[in-house]
Formats: C-alpha cells, sequence, structure tokens
C-alpha cells in the first residue's frame, strides 16, 4: 500500500481518524491519505486533510474538526490520542510516528472528556478542577502594595515546573483512575440547569494530577501558603487526592515534564499532617 | 460476581484487550451517589476509608501476615518448634477469638472488600501504557483480588471459617475445609498441603499476597508522603523489591517445609513430637484436654502408653 | 447602575487584566474567546516583561530611560503620554504580578533576576525561565477564576466575536458572537465592549503567531467603522525556526543569555558548524553593531540577517535561508535554568540539541504594532488622565482596544519584552476609564431597545446561513489563505518595493473576489470549523489591504517598515570637512523626512471595501525625535551635526520642550 520514493520517504501517508459528528452520537473511523512532506506534524497533516476535504476513496467529507492554538506545545489546546498515546498533535511529529508504524498514523480524541466533534473534546472538567483546589494567589487587591515576597532559587526553581502546567490533560487522559464524566442534557432542562449539574458531576470526579499539582504550587508560595489547608482540604473531599492509584503514567505522559507524582505525593504528606492536626488540634 | 469479573476484566487488561474509549465505567460513587443522592457515608468519608484501607494494609494485616509466614517458615527448623509457636499463640485462651477478629479478620475482610471497591472505580489501561508503575497498578489490584479469594479459601480449608462444630464436622470437613488442628499444627498442615493443586493454589496465593504487600507499601508510601521525590521514590521501590523477595523465600519455604512434614516419615515425626508436647503440658497442668484442637482421630497410642 | 456589564473580547494577557481589574471594581464582566483563555496567545511569550529596576537603577536607568528606549526603539511613531504613563508603571505592575504569584526567577539573595534585552543597555527584563508570557498569562487567568467562582466574571469560551452593535448616534452598546459548538448567534448587551483580540499574523500565512490570531475580532471593528492605525508596521521577529505549520519563535533572551549569531564565511560551508573555526565564523551583528552586538532592536537584526542570507547569499543552507543561533558556548546547566522552554521547543520540534548543536532560525513575521486607533486623555506633564474614559477608547464611543490589537504603544517597531507590559498596562488602566464611561452613560446597554441587538444578529445570521447554503464547487478557503499568506509574505514583509506592494494589491484584490465564491466543504451547524475559517479569511482582506497600502503610501524606512528605494544611507566622505557637509545634509533629508513622515497611518474602511488613508500627527512633545543611528556608517559626525542643532533649537525662544536622554550609540 505504501509506496517509497527514492528517498525512502513514502509519497503519502494513510492517516485514520476517529470521528464523532456531535455528542452522544455513534463514533466512526475514516481513512484518508495525503501526500507526504518533510518536517510534518499532525497538526499539518490535520490542516491537509482539511484543505483536501476528501476522504481516502476521493469522496467529499467535512473537514476533521480538532482543537489547536500555539503548535509550540505552550497552549496546550491539541491534545489527543495519537498511536495510541496522549499527545500534543504539535510535537507529533509524522516521521517519527512512521518510524513507529510505517502503515497509517491513527488520530483519536481524548477519551476521558466528552468529545463535542471529532477530536475536539471539551475539558471544563480540568479548569474546574482548578476552581476546586483554589488554584490562585487571594491577593488583597491590585493596588500597588510593593513587590511579592522574596523567594530563595530553590523555591523558584521548585515552583517553576509546576507553573508550566497548561491543562492540556495528558496527565488524566493517561490516568486508569480518572473516569469519564458525560452528561446528557434532560428534557427540559435550561442551559444554566445542565451547567449546574455538570459543575456538580464534576466536582464530585477525581480531580485528577493536574489540580493536584497545582495546589501544591500554591501551597509552595509564600502568600499562597497562607491558604493552605483550605487546598488540601479539598484535596481531600469527595474525588480528592485520595483517588489516585499510583499509576504514575500522568507523570510519563506530561508533555511539560512536571513532577506529577512528587507533587501527588507531596500532597499527600500534607493530607496527612493536616490529618493529624485536625484530630488532635481541634 | 465481581470476582471472577474483576479477574477477567484484569486479565484482559493486561492482555491488552480492552479499549477505554469505548466503555465507559461508573465508579462505585456514582452508583452510591444514585442510591442515595445525600451523598453516602462511603462519599463523605472518602479520604478517610481510602487512608484507613491503606493503613489496614500494613497494620495489622501485613504484619500480620508477615509474623504468620515466618512462623510458618519455622516449620522448616523442625515441627516442634512450629508447635511452640502455636502453643504460644494459643496460650491467649479464650482472647485468642477476640483478637483473631479484631486484629486479623476484620482488618482483612475491610481491606478486601473495601479494595474490591476502589478496583470498580478505575480502568487500567496496560495495554495502551506499558510502563512500570502502570503495570504494578494493575498488578495491585489484581494480586489484590487473588490475594483475598485466596486468604477466603486459605482459612476455610485450615480453619473452617467458624468454629461452630455443627459447621465444621457437617459443612466444612465434608468441603475439605478445617484441616489445621492447632496442638498437631505441622502434621495437619502439612497432610493439608499433599496434593499439587493445593500448593500450586497456595502458591499462587502467597506470591500474590507478599506482591501485593511489597508493592503496596511502595505506593503506600506515596499516599502518605513519606518519600515524594522521583528519587526517592525510586529507592523505596528498590527496598520494597528486595523486602517482597525475601518475604517470598520466607512464604514459599514455609509451603515447603509444611509439605515436607506432612507425609511419610516426616508426618510420622512431626506427629510423635506434636503428641509428646501435647501431653507434657497436659501432664504439667497447663493445658485443658481440647480434642476438637488435635487431630481426628487423635495419635492415641501415644496417650495409652502413660 | 446595578445591572453594568462589560464585555471583553480576547482572554489573553490584555483581556484578562481588564476583566480582572473590572471585576475588581464590581463591574459584571463577561468574557468571550476563541480558545479556552488559558489557551490564549500570550502563552508564546518567551523572554520577560521590562521595567527599571532595583538592579538597574543605580546604573542610572530611570522610568524615563525606559520610556525614551521605547520611543527611539519605535523610531517615535507611537504618542509619547501613554508610553511615558506605562514606563513609569512598568516596575508597580512587575510587582503586581510577583504579588500574583509568577514564578519570577530569583537572584541568590531571593529578588527578581533580570535580563538584558533588545534594544536597551540595561537589564531591565523580568522573566520566569523562558515562559514569561505563560506564566504571566495564567497568573492573570487564576485571578479571573476566582471572579467567576465569586460570580462576577462569566466566560463564553469557544466564542467568536462577529461584530459590535452601535446605535444610532454610533455609540456601541454590545456585541454580536457565536458559540463555535453549538454555532448559536447571540447578542451581549453591553455597556463597553473592550476588544483585546491580538495580532493578525495569520493574514501573512505562517508566522510566529497561534492559530487564532486572524485579525478577524479587529477587522470586525474595522468594518464596523473603528479606525485602524500603522497597520504597515509588522514586526518581523529576527530569529524563527522555520517549520510546515508555523514559524515557532525563538526568544530574544536566547541573544539576551549571550547567543550569538553566524553564518560561515564561506558560503554554505558544509563543514558541521562545530568543527568550524572561530576565525571562519561571520558574527556579522557583532562586527556590524558593536555597542548592540547581537541585541540590536528586532528590525535591524532581522534585516541583518535578511540581508545575509538574501544579498549575500551566505545563507547556511541552499535550499533554504537560515543562519545560526549559537548558544554552544554557553555551560548546559545554566541554559537549562534559563531557557529550558525554549531549548526543548527547538529540540522538540526539529530533533536537534541546540546545547550542543548551533541552532538555525530565520526572521518570521511576529507582532502588529498597528491595530485599532485608541485615544488617551493627556495630563500637562505627558502621562494619562487616571480614569478617563478616553483612555483606550476607540473612535466608536464605548468600543474600547487594548494589547496587541491597539496601535498605541510601539510605533513603527517594538522593544523586546515591551509587549507583556503594554498588554497588561493597557488591560489594567482601561477599568477605571470604563467605570467612568459607564457612570456617565445615561442608559445603560439592558435599557436599550431589543431590536438594535435584533438587527444586527439577524444580520450575521444571514451571513452565517449564505455560507452555509452555498452551493459547492467553489473556491478553496484554505488554498486561498496559502495564497494571501504568500503574496502577504513576498511583498510585505523584511524588505519593501513599490512595484511589488502595487503587484501584490492587485493580487490580493483578485483573492478576494474568489474568497468571496468560497464554497464549504462543512454545510452543518455543528462545531464547523470550516465555516468559522471562511469567515476569518474573509475578513483578513480589509486588513490586509490596510497593511499594503499603508506600507505602499509610506516612501521612507521607519522601524519596521524598511524600503531600499528610500534609505537615508551613512557617509562615505573621508575628508572631515567633506563628511561635515553629508551629516548636515543627512540631517536636512531626516529632518525634512519626519515633517512628511513622523505621522500614523489611520485607516477607515470605506462602503466599497477599500481602506482610506489619513495621517495623523504624533505627539512627541515629551522627547523630540532624533535619529536612530544603530550602526550606521558616520554615525558620530551625524550625531555630532545633530546634538548642534538640537542646541541651537534649545537656545531659540519659545521652544520649551523638556530635555531629551540621548542613548549612547
Amino acid at each position: 500500500m505504501t509506496t517509497s520514493t527514492h528517498d525512502g520517504n513514502p509519497e503519502a501517508i494513510n492517516v485514520r481518524v476517529l470521528r464523532q459528528d456531535g455528542p452522544g452520537q455513534a463514533s466512526y473511523w475514516q481513512r484518508h491519505r495525503i501526500a507526504y512532506e518533510h518536517d510534518m506534524n499532525v497538526i499539518s497533516v490535520l490542516q491537509k486533510i482539511a484543505t483536501q476535504s476528501r476522504d481516502a476513496d476521493g469522496q467529499p467529507v467535512a473537514p476533521v474538526a480538532w482543537d489547536c492554538n500555539c503548535l509550540e506545545e505552550v497552549c496546550g489546546a491539541c491534545t489527543m490520542v495519537v498511536n495510541g498515546k496522549t499527545q500534543q498533535a504539535c510535537t507529533a511529529l509524522v516521521d517519527r510516528l512512521l518510524a513507529e508504524n510505517p502503515a497509517e498514523i491513527e488520530l483519536r480524541p481524548m477519551s476521558k472528556f466528552p468529545v463535542l466533534r471529532d477530536l475536539m473534546v471539551d475539558r471544563a472538567r480540568m479548569f474546574q478542577a482548578l476552581k476546586r483546589v483554589k488554584a490562585w494567589i487571594p491577593v488583597d487587591g491590585y493596588s500597588d502594595m510593593g513587590p511579592g515576597p522574596r523567594q530563595s532559587q530553590s523555591r523558584q526553581q521548585l515552583a517553576y515546573p509546576l507553573s508550566e502546567c497548561m491543562t492540556c490533560g495528558c496527565c488524566v487522559e493517561a490516568c486508569p483512575q480518572y473516569t469519564k464524566i458525560e452528561l446528557t442534557r434532560r428534557n427540559g432542562e435550561t442551559d444554566e440547569q445542565f451547567a449546574t449539574r455538570e459543575e456538580e458531576a464534576y466536582n464530585r470526579g477525581f480531580v485528577g494530577a493536574a489540580a493536584i499539582s497545582q495546589a501544591m504550587l500554591f501551597n509552595e508560595n509564600p502568600t499562597g501558603q497562607m491558604n493552605a489547608d483550605e487546598r488540601v482540604d479539598a484535596l481531600t473531599a469527595e474525588g480528592g487526592i485520595q483517588v489516585c492509584g499510583n499509576a504514575q503514567n500522568c507523570v510519563v505522559v506530561c508533555p511539560k515534564e512536571i513532577p506529577l507524582t512528587k507533587s501527588i505525593a507531596r500532597a499527600g504528606r500534607a493530607a496527612t499532617v493536616r490529618s493529624i492536626k485536625r484530630w488532635l488540634d481541634t | 460476581m465481581p470476582a471472577a469479573g474483576s479477574i477477567l476484566y484484569y486479565t484482559l487488561g493486561v492482555a491488552g484487550k480492552t479499549h477505554p474509549t469505548h466503555f465507559e465505567v461508573l465508579s462505585f460513587w456514582k452508583v452510591a451517589r444514585v442510591n442515595n443522592p445525600q451523598t453516602s457515608f462511603l462519599v463523605r468519608h472518602e479520604f478517610l476509608l481510602r487512608r484507613l484501607h491503606s493503613l489496614s494494609g500494613l497494620i495489622p494485616v501485613g504484619a500480620y501476615m508477615v509474623i504468620h509466614l515466618m512462623v510458618n517458615a519455622s516449620v522448616l527448623e523442625s515441627a516442634g518448634v512450629f508447635q511452640d509457636k502455636v502453643y504460644l499463640i494459643h496460650s491467649l485462651g479464650k482472647l485468642l477469638p477476640v483478637v483473631e477478629w479484631t486484629f486479623i479478620f476484620i482488618p482483612i475482610l475491610f481491606h478486601g472488600l473495601f479494595g474490591l471497591v476502589i478496583i470498580k472505580g478505575g480502568l487500567p489501561n496496560t495495554s495502551q501504557y506499558p510502563y512500570q508503575a502502570n503495570l504494578r497498578y494493575s498488578l495491585q489490584r489484581a494480586s489484590g483480588v487473588v490475594a483475598f479469594f485466596f486468604i477466603m479459601w486459605h482459612v476455610f480449608h485450615m480453619h473452617g471459617w467458624i468454629h461452630a462444630s455443627w459447621w465444621i464436622d457437617g459443612v466444612a470437613a465434608a468441603w475439605g475445609g478445617a484441616q489445621f488442628k492447632p496442638y498437631n499444627a505441622a502434621s495437619t498442615a502439612g497432610m493439608a498441603l499433599q496434593s499439587g493443586l493445593v500448593i500450586v493454589g497456595y502458591s499462587i496465593g502467597v506470591l500474590a499476597c507478599v506482591f501485593h504487600l511489597a508493592n503496596g507499601i511502595w505506593t503506600m508510601g506515596i499516599t502518605w508522603g513519606v518519600w515524594t521525590s522521583a528519587a526517592a521514590q525510586q529507592r523505596a521501590s528498590r527496598v520494597c523489591t528486595v523486602f517482597g523477595v525475601a518475604l517470598a523465600v520466607v512464604g514459599l519455604s514455609a509451603i515447603y517445609g509444611m509439605w515436607q512434614v506432612g507425609h511419610g516419615e516426616g508426618l510420622e515425626k512431626a506427629r510423635q513430637v506434636e503428641d509428646a508436647m501435647y501431653a507434657s503440658k497436659r501432664a504439667s497442668g497447663v493445658l485443658e484436654d481440647q480434642p476438637h484442637k488435635r487431630s481426628h482421630p487423635p495419635a492415641s497410642h501415644t496417650e495409652n502408653k502413660h | 447602575m446595578a445591572n453594568e456589564r462589560v464585555l471583553v473580547v480576547g482572554g489573553g494577557l490584555a483581556g484578562l487584566a481588564a476583566a480582572m481589574r473590572l471585576a475588581e471594581l464590581g463591574i459584571q464582566v463577561d468574557l468571550m474567546s476563541l480558545t479556552p483563555v488559558k489557551r490564549s496567545h500570550s502563552v508564546c511569550a518567551q523572554g520577560g516583561i521590562n521595567s527599571v529596576n532595583d538592579q538597574t537603577r543605580p546604573l542610572g536607568d530611570s522610568e524615563w530611560l525606559h520610556f525614551d528606549d521605547t520611543v527611539y526603539g519605535g523610531d517615535f511613531l507611537q504618542h509619547q503620554p501613554p508610553v511615558k504613563e506605562m514606563a513609569y508603571w512598568a516596575p508597580r505592575i512587575i510587582d503586581l504580578m510577583d504579588r500574583l504569584g509568577v514564578t519570577f526567577n530569583r537572584t541568590p539573595e531571593g529578588f527578581r533576576d533580570q535580563r538584558r534585552f533588545g534594544g536597551t543597555l540595561y537589564k531591565r527584563t523580568a522573566f520566569a525561565g523562558a515562559t514569561t508570557g505563560q506564566q504571566l498569562l495564567y497568573a492573570l487567568d487564576e485571578q479571573v477564576r476566582r471572579w467567576e467562582v465569586e460570580g462576577r466574571v462569566k466566560k463564553y469560551e469557544f466564542w467568536d466575536f462577529l461584530g459590535p452593535v452601535l446605535d444610532d448616534n454610533g455609540v456601541c452598546r454590545g456585541a454580536v458572537g457565536q458559540d463555535l459548538v453549538s454555532m448559536e448567534i447571540r447578542s451581549f448587551q453591553a455597556d463597553a465592549v473592550v476588544v483585546a483580540t491580538g495580532g493578525a499574523g495569520l493574514i501573512y500565512g505562517r508566522s510566529t503567531m497561534s492559530m487564532v490570531c486572524t485579525g478577524s475580532a479587529a477587522s470586525r471593528c474595522f468594518q464596523a467603522g473603528v479606525r485602524y492605525g500603522n497597520g504597515e508596521f509588522m514586526q518581523v521577529h529576527p530569529t524563527a525556526i522555520p517549520g510546515a505549520d508555523k514559524l515557532r519563535l525563538m526568544s530574544e533572551s536566547a541573544r539576551g543569555e549571550g547567543g550569538r549569531v553566524w553564518v560561515p564565511r564561506k558560503p554554505q560551508d558544509p563543514r558541521d558548524p562545530r568543527d568550524i573555526p572561530e576565525g571562519e565564523r561571520y558574527y556579522f551583528l557583532e562586527e556590524r553593531y558593536p555597542t548592540y552586538g547581537n541585541l540590536v532592536p528586532r528590525d535591524i537584526a532581522t534585516r541583518e540577517i535578511f540581508n545575509v542570507c538574501v544579498y549575500e547569499g551566505l545563507s547556511v543552507d541552499a535550499d533554504r535561508q537560515c543562519v545560526y543561533l549559537d548558544l554552544t558556548h554557553i555551560p548546559a546547566d545554566e541554559l537549562d535554568r534559563k531557557l529550558g522552554g525554549i531549548l526543548s521547543i527547538y529540540e522538540k520540534f526539529q530533533g536537534v540539541n541546540p546545547r550542543t548543536v548551533p541552532m538555525k532560525i530565520f526572521p518570521a513575521i511576529h507582532y502588529s504594532m498597528g491595530g485599532l486607533w485608541a485615544d488617551y486623555e493627556r495630563t500637562a506633564d505627558g502621562g494619562l488622565v487616571a480614569g478617563s474614559p478616553r483612555n483606550q477608547q476607540t473612535n466608536v464611543p464605548g468600543l474600547y482596544a487594548i494589547g496587541e490589537c491597539d496601535y498605541q504603544y510601539h510605533g513603527a517597531n517594538r522593544l523586546g519584552a515591551n509587549s507583556l507590559l503594554s498588554c497588561i498596562f493597557s488591560g489594567l488602566i482601561v477599568a477605571p476609564g470604563i467605570e467612568t464611561w459607564i457612570k456617565s452613560l445615561p442608559r445603560s446597554a439592558a435599557d436599550q431597545p431589543a431590536s438594535l441587538f435584533d438587527t444586527e444578529r439577524t444580520r450575521q445570521q444571514q451571513r452565517h446561513d449564505e455560507l452555509l447554503n452555498r452551493s459547492g464547487g467553489g473556491e478553496n478557503p484554505y488554498l486561498i489563505h496559502q495564497q494571501l499568506g504568500q503574496t502577504m509574505t513576498n511583498a510585505a514583509t523584511v524588505v519593501r518595493h513599490n512595484k511589488d506592494l502595487e503587484a501584490a494589491y492587485g493580487t490580493i484584490a483578485d483573492l478576494e473576489a474568489r474568497a468571496q465564491t468560497c464554497s464549504l466543504s462543512d454545510t452543518g451547524n455543528w462545531t464547523n470549523q470550516n465555516v468559522v475559517f471562511t469567515k476569518a479569511l474573509l475578513d483578513m482582506f480589509p486588513l490586509a489591504k490596510t497593511i499594503l497600502q499603508g506600507a505602499l503610501a509610506r516612501d521612507e524606512c521607519r522601524g519596521a517598515h524598511f524600503k531600499p528605494d528610500f534609505v537615508l544611507g551613512g557617509i562615505e566622505a573621508e575628508d572631515p570637512a567633506e563628511q561635515r557637509r553629508e551629516a548636515e545634509a543627512w540631517c536636512d533629508r531626516f529632518e525634512a523626512k519626519n515633517t512628511k513622515w513622523l505621522k500614523s497611518t489611520v485607516a477607515t474602511l470605506k462602503s466599497d471595501g477599500e481602506p482610506e488613508l489619513t495621517y495623523e500627527e504624533v505627539d512627541t512633545s515629551l522627547i523630540p525625535p532624533r535619529p536612530r543611528l544603530y550602526g550606521l556608517v558616520g554615525a558620530e559626525m551625524i550625531e555630532e551635526v545633530w546634538q548642534q542643532r538640537v542646541a541651537q533649537k534649545e537656545q531659540s525662544p519659545g521652544n520649551g520642550q523638556p530635555d531629551s536622554t540621548v542613548a549612547a550609540s
């Protein structure tokens, strides 16, 4: 099937995409065939698919919907399951994928989030998790109150990797303890009612590695530390850190190489100390 | 049956046949919520329960298992040494059942049953992400299920679950249970471990328990925040591996030791020693006659000589 | 007014800063963004954020010098009061971001560390690794999330801004937006609309900008009557990694931390760069600009790299243009600490380790200095009136523009690490102004007749439906976009010639006509990215034409706008007297050029879809324009002549301009 040019590169690439026309609808595979070029990534593959708008059999098809933005692996938008692994489409280089499997490239949407369409999913639950753990510095206000607290280099070096988390969702996609929550709208339910119900459901699900790590980031900040207990309490509520099963896939698949399992263990320690203190002191 | 389902499920997961994309697993929590929208007890105390589960795996269950395997392995030294230790345990007398239930059976039941609940909340994906820690995640669950049912069987096989005579004599014995007699400890245990099938079952069961404990200690250290950095976790993992291998040797030695005293000359010798010890304890008055703790028929010829 | 609402369009640094500050002032905010705000293009900014600081002050630095560097770097094309205000706010803004938890790099004593950036001689740039934009954006994102929990901010993510709603008096009363998932089109009532939608890099096809940077929101405002300023000033970043889908930024901080730009002296030297001895390397920036070296302003670095490759034929590769950016002389652990983020990007996308092998880079379109025209209210001493509703307001009352999509802060060329500052600054100052504006409104948007919003909503719905209902067989929007990008890149990037610009204008008019007949490959009404892209493409043309027309009309060189036919040139004479005469003539030409061209281009869109250009005087009352002489032959002599002229002017009566500070050259 795959013909090669004289320099050993294929003339065309086969791409198999798991498509879904909308939430709750059945998914189906679709094959595409696109011309090979040097230095392609999955984004440029999808761009080509959109441009030609025809499947491998030459039938006209709607372009595959997918999410992307920066194409530099700092925005976190383009996460998808490429050849079975969750990753950013922008750093999924075609040459490397073809080395793994010359026959085809397989693209699937993330499996832990509701599919909006094709490769585009709704990761609202991850942002909700940031609300749950109060992932912010509760400053008094935004007027001029001088610099922030001084911090040691070692503290900055501890915090910086955590602050690179782009909420891309790779960690939770690969997590066996993070299961999909997808609600369907009830008859006569308004947007607000549905959103509220969804939020409640998200608040009960596992928060996931990204949010746990963010909680640790803010607990490490000299100002954020003042509210450390609140964050730890959030982490020990329903769907909190206790759900973690230490499969540690999160840390392997994280594109920013954030020490997520360290954050999880630190959160575990904080929870241990907090529980004992609460038992003894209050 | 959750058991068969779970084992099958994990086997499939490890063998790479499940595709998490295609089905959604409702966690136990969600089921609980549907039943009780006011958030169930389990949900409200999820953290505490999970931590208790984690703790119970080490203390008392894990600690008990280590002692248990070491005591049993002492049969390698001699049947008498092992019998001595059994007498020591049984010196608790009427307190023994209380101690057993409080520190062994209830914790094991809690750890095992709650473990099944935890397993139901996960969705193993080792085929997609065949990383080492992820394999251990799946193995931890699989070994937990194996260990739980092994222990259930083991307790039935040796002790018959409950000590009511109508049950022991009427039901358990008929189903091959309650074979262990504490005052003929090595010989009865040994006799129970003669069939190849039983030996294989015990070996798998013991190895599952040992892996579950050793890996459980490692994950527990993360859960409680004892070792946090990747390097520390690596070091801890090495220590846990050494511990696990050592404990596996102890456990398998115990099985071998029991098998050895369970047939032929070894069995004869063991019985003689056990009966002699019994007789001497009776003679010195430290022991009441408890025929149900002895093998049937008791080696009466030894007794008759006196 | 109880139910005062503001619609902020765009959730990058500027939009989030505005939303956060508005929420603090007690104003209800609707925040609309094409993408979850945390994924906005601001995350791509790498290097840092500028302000005078405790490290530079003892060396003689001041807010005024930061202001001076900014206008000098911008070739004096920006109104000075907003820039001055920004420079004076800068230290406070960085303090605020520090308080919000930004993980700025630290000195051993625990203070914020600073690095040096282009166009300045001071270490004025605070940074958080090599992902400063990401870190700053996250800090604001977190604060806005906090306000979201409080119920003060409501986010509309995955929503497209389709256009403002203006009442009969031309006052902005809200906007129409479209849900990119359900495709629902609805109107938003707002007492003020803040457009913070960033740059328009996608007009050039591939650039360093993110995929949302189509300029469509700015274009829709432009089409609704908002003026567009200085469109022709597009910054080209000197160092980007060429790629098939995008040109990825390689931060100026790579040079700030000591990175050296060079090419082999022998054209297309086939040797491994590491095997080429020092003597055979041409460090062309260091040789031509001994003072600034590799840290000359961006327009100059860009042009030199372009020259070396295109005109001098010294490109490293034969089949594509590129030069080396070399960090290999810096210890790897230091690189990881200070530049880890960007180096891993290079490694991930190129598969080569930049710690041991020099990177290959080439210039790419990077930033729109121009943008929606915005107003300000000036104080007597040349700052901004705090809380003035005119600050950042466009010519449409109630419609505000901030961040990269306004035209105010960077003139003809932006200095590195000033964009993050201008975005946050304009976001913060717009809020109190809007508060004043809302208080001055006799009636809130909620009291406007429903028909006002219905009309605009219906118009947008019709445009949408018309596109979906087109029969097949028409033009392919993606191919048209590629051609648009190529045309713009060829004609209006680093070097501009009038004949190319004219030709490009014709090409683009053709493309626009063809784009009108685009047919869609997806005619569904659910998450239809095809129709959204086609609309954005159609809206690129007004801005593309504005860029070309502005560039064509502006017969001079200024900042990023470079026309070889209008270069002032250097001094060629050897003889001192002759040199002096040439310098005098040079200064005459320079003054004549400023008289004619030191003006902002202000475009309005006529009803026939063609931009019309007018020119606006620039407020240069604080720092008089002076020649930008980086690396020019005979710069010393020109400088001398110029200083004498300045001295003469100061002596002449009725000329009360404040002292200008002359940057070292």
